[in-house]
């Protein structure tokens, strides 16, 4: 019942926030581009996880959008952005950012993501750190450590319980059966597999990219690290590892939250980085 | 018609509680389960049934290739099909395939299947695949370049053994300063090609434009081959010509005894560990393996796939095995392959747990009673 309540008042949420943000399709040198963007102020660009996040205008996006003028890119692959022919490995996801932010013509930004989207972000900074004002990366794979393994997501995603169990701090809770439900609509069912497609094709023969290590020395603007203190896909010693390489980095754990602090412990997420960003 | 001995060299000593035990046969089953001391022993009698059956005038014998799983014992078919060079003297070898995007460089299936040609004589079918979803898990090769990879090495198989060396190949995924394999095939221009499939769109065009044989999977039901050799003879259309009868092949297990009773109390409690052991977890499919609209197809598909049937009822009207009598599998065989219009049939008599005497007891029937009386059974197409 209080599950079901909370459930609907999320969904208040959602339709209040959606017309806040307006998608945009951007010809990127013949490949579509979905950008969402809304709000005023610095620019600061949200990259989405693998759960391609950015198919709306999320209350997240909205909460931001006072602070910020939020864009919130769909990466190549996903939803209704194409060029994923010409994605390979995740420096072409960098790159693909560098002549989406040429292309905008944004100097330098705010950047940040979560899962994927903050190892793009890492990716980014180590290559232009010129171009990246303020950074920050929450629950993001990108690099190996040892003791650590990251577990099996492509096993672990034939078991919808299983899924909850390594995204979520509460399995049970409300969020963690509306982002994963039972019995999936035939249309999420095509866009997941899309998305975990994208996925695939950039960690399946490695997980991790084994020269990032050594480059995020070269990020060298304030950077701050999120990460759920029960992160069971990206276990916070990954967190941990980034705070060790990038030079003056902050770490922050939030407390009783899983792989999506987003959707998990969405208030202290937003006003961490909001604070992060603007201070 | 033509008729080849399949065999998959199962594992049969798989625990009792196995299915409560396990979620798999398939990548990450405890390879603790393999024991190499009856290893030797199971090896050492499948070969001596695949030769029997060359004994015995079967057209061909089969061999395939699996990883890391209880199901099939050859991650490597063609070692298998090279100890059959030197033990059969007619029948046609045909290796089922080699999945192509697992090798690096793809050059090796063009020399070690030059190899295997020279070495029988002639007597090689080159079959080539991309390979089932779990060995995406296994070998660690990204599922999202399978079919791509597999087009450009399938390609180049064909250039190595056909164009005189050395030659220079370029194409997205490989490069060699160096194509000029030795040896080259004794069958010219080169060992006919199978490709075997699960019913998918892409892999019927892509045989049919090229002129090469689809081989149906088994393990579907009958529907599904109706449908799949259906779409394969448009495929051809389109490519403008018909489809000749050797170039589709129907997959199915046999199985003969004295008796309709006999054959099933000898075959059934058998085929039923195949099916809830050996095949639990084959249906494994990475992300981007297929199209998205494959993926879902192959979803709804799945009630048409022999790992959800649970009676022998199911088994019968779905003809996932002919099972009975030489009079009855004889009728069988008959009306289906006319019907369906192959001109190969592909058939295993051994399965799961079935003793090498009974899987000989069943060819032998099937070989001196049965196929001689289908063989000359003209196609409905």
């Amino acid at each position: 019942m209080l599950r079901t309540l909370k459930k609907l008042k999320y969904s208040v949420r959602v339709m209040l926030a959606k017309g806040g943000g307006q998608p945009e399709t951007i010809n990127l040198h013949g490949r579509p581009t979905v950008v969402s963007s809304g709000g005023e102020g610095p620019t600061f660009v949200y990259l989405h996880s693998t759960l391609g996040e950015s198919f709306m205008w999320l209350p997240f996006y909205q909460t931001w959008s006072k602070s910020f003028r939020v864009l919130v890119p769909t990466h190549p692959g996903f939803g209704q952005s194409g060029g994923f022919e010409r994605i390979d490995t995740i420096e072409d996801m960098a790159w693909h950012y560098l002549e989406l932010f040429d292309a905008l013509g944004l100097e330098e930004v705010i950047l940040g993501g979560v899962s994927l989207g903050g190892w793009i972000a890492a990716e980014f900074a180590v290559r232009w750190p010129e171009r990246v004002k303020s950074l920050w990366i929450a629950d993001a794979p990108g690099l190996w450590v040892e003791n650590e393994p990251l577990p099996d997501l492509f096993r672990i995603m034939q078991d919808r319980n299983k899924l909850r169990d390594v995204l979520f701090h509460d399995p049970t809770g409300h969020m963690a059966s509306m982002i994963i439900k039972d019995n999936p609509a035939e249309e999420d069912m095509l866009t997941a597999y899309q998305s975990m497609t994208v996925l695939a094709r950039l960690v399946w023969e490695r997980p991790y990219n084994p020269k990032l290590a050594e480059r995020l020395y070269r990020i060298q603007c304030p950077t701050l690290l999120v990460w759920g203190d029960h992160d069971r896909l990206v276990p916070p010693a990954y967190g941990e590892a980034y705070h060790r390489l990038i030079p003056g980095a902050k770490l922050e754990l939030i407390k009783d939250c899983g792989h999506l602090p987003m959707f998990e412990k969405e208030g202290e997420f937003v006003e961490t980085i909001t604070r992060f960003c603007t201070g | 018609m033509q008729y080849y001995f399949f065999h998959l060299m199962p594992w049969p000593y798989l625990p009792a509680d196995f299915d409560e035990r396990y979620d798999s046969a398939w990548v990450w089953l405890p390879n603790s389960l393999y024991d190499p001391v009856k290893g030797h022993e199971l090896y050492k009698e499948y070969i001596n049934t695949l030769a029997y059956a060359d004994e015995l005038g079967f057209d061909g014998i089969c061999v395939n290739e699996h990883h890391q799983n209880a199901y099939g014992l050859m991650p490597s078919p063609n070692v298998i099909a090279g100890a059959l060079t030197q033990r059969t003297k007619q029948a046609k070898i045909a290796v089922v395939g080699n999945a192509l995007p697992l090798y690096n460089p793809p050059l090796r299936v063009a020399e070690e299947f030059a190899m295997l040609d020279v070495m029988s004589n002639g007597r090689l079918i080159a079959g080539m695949v991309i390979g089932g979803g779990p060995e995406y898990f296994n070998y660690g090769v990204d599922p999202t370049h399978a079919r791509e990879k597999f087009r450009e090495a399938l390609d180049l198989c064909v250039r190595a053994w056909t164009e005189p060396g050395p030659f220079v190949w370029d194409s997205k995924h490989y490069h060699f300063r160096y194509v000029n394999i030795w040896p080259r095939p004794l069958q010219q221009p080169h060992p006919p090609i199978w490709i075997p499939g699960v019913g998918s769109l892409e892999t019927i065009e892509l045989v049919a434009k090229r002129r090469y044989a689809y081989m149906g999977i088994p393990y579907f039901h009958i529907d599904v081959f109706r449908r799949v050799f259906a779409q394969f003879r448009e495929a051809c259309e389109r490519a403008g010509y018909t489809a000749q009868p050797e170039q589709m092949g129907w997959g199915v297990p046999i199985y003969v005894a004295e008796t309709d009773k006999q054959a099933r109390e000898e075959f059934e409690p058998h085929f039923w560990y195949f099916v809830k052991n050996l095949l639990k977890g084959i249906g494994l499919t990475p992300p981007g393996y297929t199209s998205p609209r494959s993926a879902l197809a192959i979803l709804k598909n799945h009630h048409n796939f022999l790992y959800t049937k649970k009676t022998w009822d199911e088994i019968e009207s779905g003809v996932y095995a002919i099972v009975g009598s030489p009079e009855t599998v004889r009728q069988k065989l008959a009306h289906y392959q006319k019907e369906l219009g192959c001109g190969v049939v592909l058939t295993g008599c051994q399965t799961g747990t079935l003793s090498h005497e009974l899987a000989r007891k069943s060819m032998e029937l099937l070989a001196r009673e049965v196929l001689p009386k289908v063989r000359g059974s003209q196609s409905a197409h």
